[in-house]
């Protein structure tokens, strides 16, 4: 893999530490410019976002059930 | 009412203020008890444990902070009680950076068949990865990337440093990323 100066463990423990947050400074500006001519760490960006993605995904929904077990231990009224 | 005097009524002793308010909640906090336990009776009895303790001690919310920040600390502190009792877990901790960003798991994403899974199929792989994270890891990644708070609210709920939380954080996503991309290939 290909660097500016930084390498591919670096940039993706950066990733994984900034992801979805302001990338601004020095060190991001190099992140980003590796990102655009490394293909093995852009993939791992995608990699992680879809990770986070997936989980997002899997939700639950509250069941009338368990709201009116939940209004009875608490003894409380609809 | 809005939320303010739902609490102060509620302070006050009015039980539909209070009921008003846990129906208010109630499907935030069982979910987020559910992206953490990964188990509906788990999450329900997490989430029942946690609104007993919001009506035992709401005369101690002084209103400093949002009243769901509040109910995320409860429901938190209640799921790491829980999942302490199972010692089933990697440590992640012990994991070195080299192992956790290991050259090895940068596969292209794009050809693992993670759209042909049918949902149950990939809750049970997600399940399965999550189920193997410290509980301590579990809940930033939780709060930080699905439930999207800031770094600095994700380190005020959980009483931590903000180093402490990016370095969870990121040791949480390389690590659950890892499980999911062994899960495809083996």
């Amino acid at each position: 893999m290909n660097g500016k100066n930084i390498s591919c463990k670096e940039v993706m423990s950066h990733i994984c530490e900034s992801l979805s947050e302001e990338m601004n400074s020095p060190k991001c500006a190099a992140i980003k410019a590796h990102l655009e001519t490394c293909e093995g760490c852009k993939s791992y960006f995608t990699s992680v976002e879809m990770t986070i993605d997936l989980y997002k995904k899997c939700t639950e929904t509250l069941s009338d059930d368990v709201h009116k077990k939940l209004m009875a231990f608490l003894e409380l009224t609809d | 009412m809005n939320e303010e005097q739902l609490i102060a009524s509620a302070k006050n002793g009015d039980r539909k203020a209070l009921s008003e308010l846990v129906k208010k909640y109630e499907q935030t906090v069982y979910s987020f008890a559910f992206k953490v336990c990964r188990d509906r009776e788990k999450a329900e009895n997490m989430m029942q444990e946690t609104f007993y303790s919001m009506i035992k001690s709401l005369h101690q919310f002084d209103g400093n902070s949002k009243l769901s920040t509040w109910l995320y600390r409860i429901v938190v502190n209640h799921c790491l009680m829980e999942a302490r009792k199972s010692s089933r877990y990697t440590f992640v901790e012990q994991e070195t950076d080299e192992s956790l960003f290991d050259e090895k798991y940068i596969a292209d994403w794009s050809t693992l068949p993670i759209k042909n899974l049918e949902t149950n199929e990939l809750r049970t792989i997600l399940d399965a990865a999550i189920d193997k994270l410290q509980p301590e890891y579990r809940v930033v990644f939780a709060l930080r990337d699905v439930e999207e708070y800031s770094t600095e609210e994700t380190a005020k709920i959980l009483e931590l440093s903000v180093p402490a939380v990016k370095s969870r954080l990121h040791r949480a996503r390389a690590f659950l990323r890892n499980e999911i991309t062994k899960a495809f290939l083996q």
